[in-house]
């Protein structure tokens, strides 16, 4: 059986189906795409009057990005770091409680709200080390009952003690004073600082695992604990080190949430976005660069989702059902991508030779 | 059954694993494939079972050609493989097991299954408990269990691939008794191994590959420099011990002893000086394993100080052990030593010397190929650890260690190892001796312990029951201690 | 056979599909553009872009955009605004693809959203009319508004628009607010639940604690407390009325307290009749499970007409939104060019509070509600329609014991809007946190 089969067979069976299918329905395939870019980053992109879609799209993007960054980190170190969400939300809260009770020159207060997010995030994400580490609790396990923790705390603070006058809602909290958000251009939300972070952040993660002797070290931690013990590496240390690095991008992203996106809390201040950053950081196979394209894809799909529902008549879980039959795919073709691989090993380790 | 192999080739990428390879094995043979690591014996077998398909070639089974495309075909055409870790489902009994590879329309009578064992068994003189759970059979009852079901399955050729590796010297005599039997009955028997001795104890044909190709050919008995010839094309000589006067204490142990378990008996004291060779025999799992990780600091004694150098360790941590240039290279190479998925360069760099930030690749790829080159390392600086074999992972695994170093342990050091590659890993550590490094290393192997030990160190049942001067002890002596009999007493000691 | 809907759906998923896996291969990704090419029918979207110069829309031209907090089938709040906008497109003689909806608006379903986005992909899609169904979408519906300014928006359940209010936004001149004086339906309810009880316990399911909800509490309650008192003869001292607040609108796992878990403990605390406030129908839902199992209980439900199909044998009746007749006359002001940015607070139509063309607010009665009740009922509406029941009259304390209204003092609409407690008789917190 040729490459060229195994890859041309399947497509040609999708294509017909696709067009069997649509044209049954009346409408034809490219509508979906087109309405999603329309409704992300303008059709044609970036035309005249987009620059609010622009500037949405990239500041969903900016928090899954950051996690992403994070996420490769904890992935290289060998931890699933499933509390990402929690450090997300610290994160925030850490921002916002600097928003709502410090009041100094702008671009410090920045800064500030900034720097406290990512210390929020950084702590939310040493405790699920030090549990891990010194507590034996998985981190899984650990991750998931920080994040609901985070939660809780969230909902608390919304309805509790920084709820609007009058108002005890879930729905979130006053919008913080305009001196905290993060600068954007004019009345688009988009925040170049916020953008800059992010790509700052998956530069610096790359070069860390490309270029340092630390990075290559979490990386022996996270493939092999026992012999990097054995190399003297304080594994222990590496892997809260790596918790503490993705809590801080996972505490920023919260800040660009809550400072940048909503410019309020609310209790959804995460939107998940930690969790999709998983499957981004999987279907990017931990690189850093891809995390770029397939973050900003996932982040057209949340915005444009909603256009999709207004143009299609379509159902609106159609987004997430979406994401689900673009990561399965993605996922076939990592699989295919996986057993060549896999192929390519074997052959590379009978060339070392196996008796 | 006869079978031939005809001109098989299997290639990987570019690595020619099987180049051309003919063989002929006759009816009711003793045919033994003999190779060093590496040499493409397996590659051969699993394509002889199915598990990999020929590039080219012809498979002939009285006079027939067949085509294998999966281990089931091969089973149905009468070729059983015994693997070198048993396929044994360690929860399930022992009859479970036994049917459990059957074809699937057979229904499934366990009644007649159980007869059948037991009719096997006996014939065999093998003794399996039905309903033994698997996990309590050791290794060679597990091979017994498995060749008896291959024979159930009506396997006509049956291939054993390294089949003595990890069995005691009893069951492997044991193993031989049947397959000289099975022979006799007319089932061809291919035995892999790189033991030379074990292929001359057994067969009467051998085939040596090296390289993937076939380099020779005998009807046996042939004197075995033959053998070692065709196999690495000259003679290896075995050296003589070279004398190296000892030097100041390097290690002292007093009176250690763990809180429970292993070593919580007897305390152990022990000096050992600067290139001194100490030897630990023992059975597996008799203590050996707590003790030198007590040497290295990983475990921390309930009793008893440990000093390197004169300087008292006690309590310290692993690292501070290190810093004071002691190393532990434990027995799983990829387990505890090498990191899977990172390169040859990645672990240079990684044990070297250089702590800065960052890392300067060029220079790290250029010392990791001199190191390759060096240490004679199969591979190339991008290999990963996991693609090298064991001889060329111990290799690196040398390579990585400290320029000074002042007591090395180690575990099995040539466990694995084609003589080749155990010569030269002992070349490595001599040199190490010469420099005064101290050298602890369990081994199963009494030639190894007795050739190259000055003292031993004999662990039984969680303490050292024996400590002999090697040049004045004997393999008999040794195995005795091993076996908890201490010479002179008729008992097992307690 | 499958719906044209759902071949669609699967359509676009496999056409998704279809572009994944072109991503991997250059060849077929020549394929899909060619396939694209072949296929496509060209079934574009004109857009009318509303020039906003004042001068109103043709009739057959007119694009009604609606932001629904949830689904538009939740039996509740939602649903109530969806079909108030499809009887603005039937009054208007227009189709469905005049009306353009998105549903669940909300930070939870949809982390995305941003709501001037959304305004703004209305209007790209011809609307010229936008209408933010929900309390919550406050600060996005005036990020929407002020960001495009020619397009008339509805705010729904606010009070940005009321130049004597709390909130008034002068600057934004296209945003009105719409809403009923849902204040009577629910004092209607109150009295139907006031009627029926057995146990002289009434429960609340509230949803989160503001002024609007407030407000209807208290009008649940003083309703109850009415008819218990004056058609029962009972003393107001023994009626119970105990509200839980969960937190929002419409439950969030893991966020708002559970409403079935809180229709439970109503009913073990000894309530007989769940009045609920939020966006859906668990409350009616839960009690008529518990209902089924043999126990003695009502339900008031809440927003929708149609509410108490749900659980019809225990239904006392639905106090629902009827958005029909104030959308369309919002929506006729657009297309005559006279829209305005007012504040509307609309009573119901007392000649006949369930006329679907006239009346903002309504009363549904369910079988739930015995004959005699029923009776009684319709005493309690004449009263309230012809004045002679007037029930946000003092003395009415707040819940904390000081004074509301004095003797005789009849609350100000400024007053009953801007509910700063709950009125005394009230169990259940809501003026701070529900967590205490």
């Amino acid at each position: 059986m040729s490459r060229v089969n195994s890859v041309l067979l399947p497509a040609a069976v999708v294509v017909a189906s696709v067009v069997g299918l649509l044209l049954l329905a009346g409408t034809n395939p490219w509508d979906p795409l087109k309405i999603i870019v329309e409704g992300s980053i303008g059709w044609p992109p970036l035309e005249e009057g987009a620059a609010r879609k622009v500037g949405d799209t990239f500041m969903v993007w900016v928090p899954i990005a950051l996690a992403s960054a994070g996420l490769i980190v904890t992935f290289n170190a060998g931890m699933w770091n499933i509390g990402i969400e929690g450090q997300i939300i610290m994160g925030a809260i850490a921002s916002a409680w600097i928003a709502r009770e410090i009041s100094v020159s702008r671009p410090i207060l920045v800064f500030l709200v900034i720097l406290a997010g990512a210390v929020g995030g950084l702590l939310w994400g040493l405790l699920v080390g030090v549990l891990r580490t010194a507590g034996g609790v998985n981190e899984i396990f650990g991750g998931l009952g920080l994040d609901f923790v985070a939660l809780s705390l969230t909902t608390y603070l919304i309805i509790g003690p920084w709820a609007r006058s009058g108002v005890a809602s879930t729905s979130g909290t006053d919008p913080f004073p305009e001196d905290s958000y993060l600068p954007a251009l004019g009345a688009i939300k988009l925040s170049p600082l916020a953008v800059g972070i992010a790509l700052l952040a998956l530069v610096g993660v790359w070069l860390l695992f490309k270029g340092t002797l630390y990075g290559l070290k979490l990386k022996a931690v996270g493939r092999n604990r026992p012999s990097s013990f054995l190399l003297g590496i304080p594994t222990n240390r590496y892997l809260l080190g790596a918790f503490m690095i993705c809590g801080a991008l996972a505490g920023v992203a919260g800040t660009s949430q809550a400072l940048g996106f909503h410019q309020r809390l609310i209790p959804a201040i995460s939107g998940n976005y930690g969790f999709l950053a998983i499957l981004v950081v999987l279907l990017a196979r931990f690189r850093p660069f891809l995390v770029i394209p397939i973050s900003f894809f996932f982040a057209m799909i949340a915005v444009g989702s909603s256009s999709l529902q207004l143009r299609l008549d379509v159902n609106p879980s159609l987004g997430g059902v979406l994401q689900g039959v673009l990561v399965l795919s993605a996922m076939f073709g990592l699989g295919w991508a996986g057993y060549r691989a896999l192929k390519e090993m074997s052959a590379s380790e009978a060339k070392a030779g196996s008796g | 059954m006869s079978l031939e192999l005809r001109d098989i080739h299997k290639h990987f990428g570019p690595v020619r694993a099987n180049d051309g390879i003919s063989i002929t094995v006759e009816t009711g043979t003793l045919h033994g494939l003999l190779g060093e690591n590496g040499a493409g014996k397996s590659t051969l077998m699993k394509v002889l079972s199915g598990f990999h398909s020929a590039d080219s070639g012809e498979i002939i089974l009285d006079g027939k050609t067949i085509k294998l495309a999966s281990p089931v075909d091969a089973i149905a055409a009468g070729i059983g493989m015994l693997h070198q870790d048993p396929l044994v489902f360690l929860p399930f009994s022992v009859i479970d097991n036994f049917v459990l590879g059957s074809p699937g329309e057979r229904r499934l009578d366990r009644a007649a299954a159980t007869r059948e064992l037991n009719e096997l068994s006996e014939r065999y003189g093998f003794n399996l408990d039905p309903e033994t759970p698997a996990r309590l059979l050791t290794v060679g009852e597990r091979q017994q269990l498995e060749i008896l079901r291959l024979l159930w399955l009506g396997a006509r050729v049956l291939i054993l691939d390294e089949p003595t590796t990890g069995i005691s010297a009893d069951q492997r005599a044991k193993l031989f008794v049947t397959l000289k039997a099975l022979a006799k009955e007319g089932m061809s028997v291919i035995f892999v191994s790189h033991k030379l001795e074990e292929v001359a104890d057994l067969c009467e044909r051998v085939t040596v590959m090296t390289r993937g190709k076939v380099v020779g050919e005998a009807e046996l008995p042939v004197p075995p420099e033959q053998l070692v010839e065709m196999m690495f094309g000259q003679a290896i000589e075995i050296r003589d011990r070279d004398q190296v006067s000892l030097g100041s204490s390097h290690l002292a142990l007093d009176s250690i002893r763990t809180a429970t378990g292993l070593l919580s008996e007897e305390p152990i004291s022990l000096e050992v000086q600067a290139g001194e060779v100490i030897g630990i025999a023992g059975m597996e799992g008799s203590g050996q394993d707590t003790f030198l990780r007590i040497c290295c600091g990983m475990r921390a004694p309930k009793e008893g100080r440990v000093a390197v150098g004169g300087q008292d360790m006690t309590g310290k941590h692993y690292r501070d052990y290190l810093a004071a240039d002691v190393k532990y290279l434990p027995a799983g190479r990829l387990e505890e030593g090498l990191i899977e998925g990172l390169t040859i360069t990645e672990h240079f760099v990684l044990a070297g010397e250089d702590r800065s930030f960052f890392v300067d690749w060029g220079a790290a790829r250029k010392r990791a190929v001199e190191q390759v080159e060096h240490y004679t390392i199969k591979g190339t600086e991008a290999s990963t650890a996991e693609s090298l074999s064991g001889g060329n992972q111990q290799r690196v695994l040398l390579a990585m260690l400290p320029a000074e170093l002042t007591v090395l342990l180690m575990e099995h050091p040539t466990r694995g190892l084609d003589i080749e590659s155990a010569d030269w890993v002992w070349e490595q550590l001599l040199a190490r001796r010469e420099q005064g490094t101290s050298i602890l290393f369990a081994s199963a192997d009494l030639d190894e312990l007795l050739r190259y030990s000055d003292r031993i160190l004999v662990f039984f049942s969680g303490r050292v029951i024996g400590e002999l001067d090697a040049s004045a002890t004997n393999v008999d002596e040794i195995g005795l201690l091993i076996g908890g009999r201490r010479s002179g007493t008729e008992g097992v000691a307690s | 056979m499958f719906s044209k809907r759902l071949i669609k759906l699967l359509g676009v998923l496999l056409a998704f599909a279809l572009v994944a896996a072109a991503c991997g291969d250059d060849d077929t990704g020549e394929t899909t553009a060619t396939t694209t090419t072949a296929g496509g029918g060209g079934d574009d979207t004109t857009t009318t872009v509303d020039d906003g110069d004042g001068g109103g829309v043709m009739v057959d031209d007119f694009k009604l955009g609606l932001v629904l907090v949830g689904p538009k089938n939740d039996r509740g709040y939602s649903q109530a605004h969806f079909e108030g906008a499809e009887y603005v497109i039937d009054q208007l003689g227009l189709t469905e693809d005049d009306l353009i909806v998105l549903e669940f608006a909300n930070t939870t379903d949809t982390p995305g959203l941003s709501l001037p986005g959304t305004a703004q992909d209305m209007v790209d899609l011809g609307a010229d009319l936008i209408i933010f169904n929900s309390d919550d979408m406050r600060d996005g519906a005036f990020e929407a508004a002020e960001l495009i300014p020619e397009v008339p928006m509805i705010w729904a359940s606010g009070d940005s628009a009321w130049a004597e209010g709390k909130d008034y936004q002068a600057n934004l001149t296209n945003l009105k607010n719409t809403w009923g004086k849902m204040t009577f339906g629910k004092m209607i309810g109150g009295c139907a639940a006031g009627l029926t009880t057995q146990t002289g316990e009434l429960a609340y399911l509230g949803p989160l604690t503001n002024d609007e909800t407030r407000r209807l509490v208290n009008s649940a309650y003083l309703g109850a407390r009415y008819c218990w008192e004056n058609f029962r003869g009972e003393d107001p001292a023994d009626l119970a009325f105990n509200v839980t607040y969960i937190g929002f609108w419409f439950n969030i796992p893991g966020v708002t307290l559970d409403p079935t878990q809180v229709v439970n403990d109503f009913i073990d605390g000894g309530a007989d009749v769940t009045l609920s406030g939020i966006d859906n129908n668990v409350a009616l839902i839960r009690s008529g499970q518990r209902a089924e199992a043999g126990e003695n209980l009502w339900g008031v439900p809440y927003d929708f007409v149609g509410a108490c199909d749900e659980a019809p044998d225990i239904c006392l009746g639905v106090p629902y939104f009827n958005w029909g007749p104030a959308y369309l006359a919002a929506a006729q002001s657009v297309i005559d060019g006279n829209f305005t940015a007012d504040w509307k607070w609309s009573e119901p139509d007392w000649s006949d509070i369930n006329n679907p063309d006239t009346s903002v607010v309504g009363y549904a009665r369910g079988p739930g509600l015995s004959a005699e009740n029923a009776a009684f009922l319709d005493t309690f509406i004449a009263g309230l329609a012809d004045g002679s029941i007037e029930l946000f009259q003092g003395p009415l304390n707040w819940q904390d014991g000081t004074q509301w209204l004095g003797d005789g003092e009849v609350a100000t609409d400024f007053q009953v809007w801007y509910s700063e407690q709950c009125v005394e008789g009230i169990t259940g917190v809501c003026s701070v946190n529900v967590f205490g």
